[in-house]
């Protein structure tokens, strides 16, 4: 990789990437117990608070001090932070924690109105599952993702995404299947030794959802640094099938025609084709003459006398 | 339909026969019935609605799902009085685009229009609705998408087998004297002037749900709440014919998207044993009391790949009437597979109703697939190309699809060698 493609690249991974946190609504992170989301989740709060945005982060899995640290004291600043994880079933009585639990901490979130660009942060989508039922959790993204087209204060519709961190290892198939529907965008990760990947699949409304895969790294201030990738990987999934999938390749006998060969087929006549010369040549005897003729060709065992014994019949 | 238009005016001329015979008083047989006049629309039992026929297999009041081929795969269309359940696919983009057609067709015959959404407000589904497309360009615009696809391969007619010419082909254009059916262009919206000239219900259900408590909701609630404002509907514009003085009856057409998704409350996607398993299929039964009793054609998308029961699944298909099942391509390892590279997907007709009959309507077709055009969608029977790796089997049309599929990871890969070709 020359370095001139490698910066042109650059600037085109950089607006691959623009384009998960632009579309807006949820946008899930997938990880697992190999690739952690929270760094790349992390990242991404950065980002937005770079642009200018009022980031709520609903922090529920590590504390708010562990989750505040790497970050500078400009971005610290802009970050909102609701703490469920110290507290979360309101025990301490010092009427700190959120009101209504999990839910109605995230109901308290819906009914934000804000004069700008909103990014809410989800650590982690996880613990909100197995502490209230799907289907609530769900109609409370659905009310999130509502707030962004039609905000409460009347103002234009602007961008208002909730990024979600999702263990999918801690789930089965139907909550997964259930978020995954809901989801704007979906980021997977993974990776080769020492080189993580996001798969991201991202789904405008009314079109094809549209996947790529996005080589990365995370710089120690969370600044993201995007990478070509291992080149060998780059296109897992295209090659193997248009190469190897086609049918006429490895037959005995010739599929295909030339020129001349496909003029001659053409020109040919063939035998039961009912063409004008075969009508001509049907219809070739006059008017005066029957329609019908028999040809018949007498073999050996036939008699034929001449000495007809029909011959004295008047006829 | 020739056969139906003859029987028709048959049928009406022999009601204004018996008219005229009771008003010379020549015969002293009354023709008995609701219409004692029998100057309108004459003797038939059938209902003249605008963008409704009789189907000419069972007598059915039928109307037209939006797409002509469905239609034809479905016995003529979709009958007055049942439920076309069409499972989605798996981006949800094909299924919705059925629903806006079906909603496309109500609103050009000038049906009542009922619309239940969780995800969308009705309002906003109606904005997105496809143009119909009119008589005079819709034949330029059907050619030039057919000249658009055609490989240079498939100009040659057949030479040989030239009475097969002759058969009816499976995708027929538009015709422009159909009435029926309609074509639509998919890239355009639906103009203006027809969406409010229009008279529809909205059900948008987190507006019905912000008015009460969150917790306390059961699963039921949200199709309750359905139930109900469908049957309010019915009630009061009489469609149920509670009305008796209504001049002009008109069919309702209902469309519920997404039914059985989390966002309606129901956890049947979420988990396998669900507490209240019941709700969705409790729903669907009341819900098919309703409208056999009613002028009405529903029509309901529902995710079934995310249902995790396989049993209920069943249920649903067996308490449904019409059950359509749509497989997208996009994602799968099928996309990048040449054999489908003209599809954008598969159509399952999972089930085709046995409405007052003894036999089903079904067609012949099995193998179909679907594609959207740059304006048109269009349904066309699966054609694979003969299987030429080591593994084909000559039996028949069904093993071929499943070796085809065996095909797919690499050409060298015997498939077990399950299908021998022995000389």
């Amino acid at each position: 990789v020359t370095p001139s493609e490698g910066a042109g690249g650059g600037t085109r991974r950089e607006l691959e990437m623009e384009s998960v946190l632009a579309l807006g609504g949820l946008v899930l992170l997938r990880d697992s117990v190999e690739w952690e989301g929270r760094t790349l989740l992390k990242a991404l709060i950065k980002k937005s608070a770079l642009c200018g945005e009022q980031v709520h982060i609903l922090g529920c899995e590590v504390s708010e001090d562990e989750f505040r640290e790497g970050f500078d004291s400009s971005i610290n600043s802009r970050l909102i932070y609701h703490d469920l994880f110290r507290d979360p079933l309101n025990w301490s009585q010092t009427g700190e924690t959120l009101p209504g639990g999990p839910l109605g901490a995230l109901q308290a979130m819906c009914r934000r109105t804000h004069p700008g660009p909103v990014t809410i942060a989800l650590d982690s989508l996880s613990w909100l599952l197995l502490h209230i039922p799907c289907t609530s959790l769900c109609q409370a993204l659905g009310a999130l993702s509502r707030q962004h087209a039609h905000p409460g204060g009347g103002s234009p519709a602007e961008p208002l995404r909730v990024l979600g961190l999702l263990h999918e290892e801690l789930h089965g198939p139907g909550p997964l299947g259930a978020l995954s529907s809901l989801a704007q965008t979906e980021v997977t990760l993974s990776g080769t030794v020492g080189q993580a990947s996001a798969h991201i699949l991202s789904r405008r409304p009314r079109q094809r959802p549209a996947h790529q895969t996005q080589w990365f790294s995370i710089l120690p201030d969370f600044s993201l640094d995007l990478q070509g990738g291992p080149p060998l990987e780059s296109q897992p999934h295209a090659d193997p099938h248009t190469a190897s999938v086609d049918p006429t390749a490895h037959v005995t006998f010739n599929l295909h025609l030339s020129k001349k060969e496909r003029e001659a087929k053409d020109s040919l006549t063939l035998p039961f084709q009912f063409s004008s010369e075969k009508q001509q040549a049907l219809l070739r005897p006059g008017p005066g003459q029957a329609t019908g003729r028999i040809f018949y060709e007498p073999d050996a065992y036939d008699d034929l006398d001449q000495e007809d014994p029909d011959d004295d019949l008047d006829v | 339909m020739a056969a139906v238009a003859t029987c028709g005016t048959g049928a009406g001329s022999t009601g204004s026969i018996a008219a005229a015979a009771s008003k010379n008083n020549v015969t002293s047989f009354q023709r008995k019935g609701p219409r004692a006049s029998g100057t309108d629309s004459g003797c038939s039992r059938l209902v003249s609605i605008a963008g409704t026929r009789p189907s000419v297999r069972n007598g059915q009041l039928l109307v037209s799902t939006g797409l002509p081929a469905l239609d034809q795969l479905l016995g003529g269309g979709l009958a007055v009085g049942t439920v076309l359940l069409i499972e989605e696919d798996k981006y949800n983009i094909y299924s919705s685009l059925v629903f806006k057609y079906f909603l496309a067709e109500g609103i050009i015959n000038g049906h009542t229009l009922l619309v239940a959404s969780v995800k969308e407000d009705p309002a906003d589904i109606l904005q997105e609705l496809p143009a119909p497309l009119l008589d005079d360009n819709c034949k330029k615009d059907f050619d030039e998408d057919v000249c658009n696809d055609k490989t240079p391969d498939s100009n040659i007619k057949m030479k040989i087998a030239w009475r097969y010419q002759l058969l009816p082909k499976m995708e027929s254009g538009p015709v422009s004297s159909s009435r029926f059916g309609h074509y639509y262009d998919a890239s355009k919206r639906m103009p203006q002037e027809l969406i409010e000239a229009s008279k529809w219900h909205g059900f948008f259900f987190p507006e019905k749900l912000s008015s009460t408590n969150i917790e306390s909701c059961s699963l039921t609630h949200g199709y309750r709440k359905l139930l109900q404002f469908i049957q309010n509907v019915i009630y009061e514009e009489g469609f149920d014919g509670s009305s008796p003085q209504k001049k002009q009856k008109n069919i309702l057409r209902i469309g519920i998207q997404s039914l059985g998704s989390p966002l309606w409350g129901d956890d049947i996607c979420c988990t396998e044993n669900c507490d209240n398993s019941h709700s969705l299929t409790k729903f669907l039964y009341v819900l098919r009391g309703l409208l056999r009793t009613s002028l009405s054609a529903c029509i309901i998308t529902m995710p079934t790949h995310l249902i995790q029961n396989k049993a209920v699944i069943a249920r649903v298909t067996n308490l449904s009437d019409t059950v359509v099942g749509l497989e997208s391509f996009i994602g799968s390892e099928r996309e990048t597979n040449p054999l489908y590279k003209d599809y954008h997907g598969l159509i399952h007709i999972r089930q085709i109703p046995r409405l007052n009959n003894l036999i089903y309507d079904v067609s012949d077709v099995k193998d179909l697939a679907f594609k959207l055009k740059r304006k048109l969608f269009t349904i066309e029977r699966l054609h694979l190309p003969p299987d030429l790796s080591d593994t084909v089997s000559r039996s028949s049309k069904q093993d071929l699809a499943e070796s085809s599929k065996l095909l797919g990871p690499g050409c060298g890969m015997m498939a077990g060698g399950k299908k021998h070709l022995d000389f």
